[in-house]
C-alpha cells in the first residue's frame, strides 16, 4: 500500500482529506471503537521510519500510529481465517498488507505493538478490515523497546 | 435484554439471517454455533473488547508516538515473540473451541 508523504498530510490535515488523497483505504465495518470510520490514509512519519500513522479521512481526530509487525516481530505469522480472506479476496500472501496499532505508554518509555488486532489490507483493491486473530497466545501489547 | 431459555441442540434466529444454534451444555460452558452472512462479523466478546481498547488507546497517544518516533524510535530488527506464559494475558475460550461456521 503506497503511503503519503508528511508533506501531503500537512497540507490536507483537517478538513476534508478525501478529495486531495488518492490512496485511499476503504474500512467496510469501521474498526473497533471507530464504527463510523470507514476511509483512511497511510501516513509516512518520516523517511525510512518503521512507522506509519492510519488518517481517518471521515474523522480528523481519529489517528493512530501504525508499523509493519515484521520489522520487530519476524516470527509473527497471523492466520487470516477463511472469512476474512473471502471478504478481502486475498488469495496469496502478496495480496495482503499489513500493519499493527502502536501504541505508547504514559511514561513514554515503551512502544507497544498489537499483534492481536492487525489490519489487513487487499494491496490492490485497497479494501481492509482490522481482524481479531484467533490464536489466545498473541498479545494487544508486544513491547518493542526504545532506543532513542 | 431478552432471555429465552433453549436446550441443547435448539436455535435462536436473529433477524432473517442469524442463527446461533446451542450445541453442547456442559457444567459451566456452552458450546455455541452461529450461522450468520459474511458481512456480520463474530467475536468473543472480551477479546473484541481489548482490540476495541488498544484502539482507542492508540489513538489517545497517537499524537505523542507520532512525535516521539518521528524523532527516532525503536530500531528495527530481529525480536523474538514474548514467551507464551507472557503473552497469555487475556482469558479465552475453551482449547476446543470450533470456529463459528459462516453461512454462504
Amino acid at each position: 500500500v503506497r503511503t503519503l508523504s508528511e508533506q501531503d498530510a500537512l497540507m490536507t490535515d483537517g478538513t476534508d482529506l478525501s478529495s486531495s488523497v488518492e490512496e485511499v483505504i476503504t474500512f467496510a465495518d469501521g474498526i473497533p471503537g471507530f464504527p463510523g470510520c470507514h476511509r483512511f490514509a497511510l501516513v509516512d512519519l518520516a523517511e525510512d521510519s518503521a512507522f506509519q500513522l492510519l488518517q481517518s479521512l471521515d474523522d480528523p481526530a481519529v489517528s493512530m500510529v501504525v508499523s509493519v509487525p515484521w520489522l520487530f516481530f519476524p516470527e509473527y505469522a497471523p492466520e487470516i481465517d477463511d472469512t476474512d480472506q473471502r471478504d478481502l479476496e486475498i488469495e496469496s500472501p502478496e495480496d495482503a498488507a499489513v500493519f499493527c496499532p502502536v501504541t505508547l505508554d504514559a511514561e513514554e518509555e515503551t512502544v507497544y505493538v498489537n499483534l492481536l488486532g492487525p489490519f489487513i489490507v487487499n494491496v490492490r483493491s485497497r479494501r481492509g478490515r482490522q481482524v481479531v486473530l484467533a490464536d489466545p497466545d498473541l498479545p494487544v501489547r508486544a513491547a518493542v523497546p526504545l532506543a532513542l | 435484554m431478552l432471555v429465552l431459555t433453549r436446550k441443547s441442540g435448539e436455535s435462536i434466529v436473529i433477524g432473517n439471517d442469524v442463527v446461533v444454534t446451542v450445541l453442547e451444555v456442559r457444567s459451566d460452558q456452552v458450546r455455541i454455533g452461529i450461522a450468520a452472512p459474511r458481512s456480520v462479523q463474530v467475536h468473543r466478546e472480551e477479546v473484541y473488547r481489548q482490540v476495541e481498547r488498544e484502539n482507542a488507546a492508540a489513538v489517545a497517544s497517537a499524537e505523542r508516538a507520532r512525535a516521539l518516533l518521528k524523532r527516532g524510535g525503536p530500531k528495527p530488527g530481529p525480536r523474538p515473540l514474548p514467551p507464551p506464559q507472557a503473552r497469555r494475558s487475556t482469558a479465552e475460550g475453551p482449547p476446543d473451541d470450533t470456529k463459528p461456521p459462516a453461512a454462504s
